[in-house]
């Protein structure tokens, strides 16, 4: 049986998050608790020498902005709570220290699929990460997974 | 760290393995660090509550170690991750070792670009976390 959702869904923007400050600190509280060591990231001496002349944020730093606490509000459902399958990330633009971050969502596709286990419905939102000059950072595509 | 140049690059080149005794507290550090400090991150209680055998990793700390792979091997050479796509098969479970590695599979000389397999493994040999990533150098 073929998932039922409301097609005005797909591609309608559903969330613009307000702008998420990144410091210094920010960046490198992150390193610590990846335990990143790369210069690029951690040594600002290093880093001057680097491809981007200042620290950056590794590259995975663009996905901490939705999630856990603050996971999308309005993300459809389909049956019991769905949990996180995947991830397709590109990544533009580095996070630098200073930038000020946005995010623009919206639901790319819905589809099912039926594994071992059954039946699922995978959701996949589309987040447009940008900066505080329009560049885009990253594109990530969520990959939700829910048991009808 | 490796310089290594696009042109030396072969298919079925490696990346890691690097083994990783993965701890509850590193878990919770990155989940507290990162807004994700729900129980199932947390502790284990709270995490069989959820119905999941105890705490595990959140998949966005599978990602941050798989892009942190790809960008060891990218080391000073200039290049850059230009993409990473993973599928979370099984949770990863703190308390256990991991291990992180890949291979080169395809090679774009036009475009400069690399593209890899990733995963992390289990101690059963069960990949837990499968990936590619697409490096682009200068």
């Amino acid at each position: 049986m073929a998932v039922e959702y409301d097609p005005e869904l797909i591609g309608k923007v559903f969330e613009v998050t307000d702008p998420v400050d990144v410091s210094a600190q920010d960046i490198a509280t992150f390193c610590a608790a990846m335990g990143e060591t790369n210069p690029l990231y951690t040594d600002e001496a290093a880093a001057k020498k680097g491809p981007y002349g200042t620290i950056v944020a590794p590259p995975s730093y663009a996905v901490t902005f939705r999630n856990g606490r603050h996971f999308f509000t309005q993300v459809p459902r389909f049956g019991r709570a769905g949990f996180d399958a995947g991830k397709d990330v590109e990544f533009h633009a580095p996070i630098r220290p200073g930038d000020k971050i946005t995010l623009s969502s919206h639901v790319k596709e819905i589809y099912e699929k039926t594994g071992r286990s059954g039946s699922m419905v995978f959701v996949v939102v589309r987040s447009t990460v940008q900066n505080q000059k329009g560049e885009v950072v990253a594109h990530i595509d969520h990959r939700f997974m829910n048991r009808p | 760290m490796s310089t290594m140049k696009f042109d030396a690059i072969k298919i079925g080149d490696t990346l890691g393995p690097q083994e990783i005794p993965l701890s509850k507290e590193q878990v919770r550090t990155y989940a507290r660090t990162c807004g994700m400090d729900v129980p199932r991150f947390t502790d284990d209680e709270g995490a069989r509550a959820e119905g999941l055998p105890g705490m595990i990793a959140p998949g966005n700390l599978s990602l941050g170690m798989l892009s942190r792979l790809v960008t060891d091997w990218i080391g000073e050479s200039g290049a850059r991750l230009a993409r990473l796509g993973t599928t979370y098969r099984q949770p990863v479970q703190p308390g256990h070792t991991i291990t992180l590695s890949g291979f080169v599979t395809h090679i774009e000389p036009a475009e400069k670009r690399v593209e890899i397999d990733v995963w992390i493994e289990s101690e059963d040999a069960e990949r837990l976390v499968i990936g590619t990533a697409s490096v682009e150098f200068p």
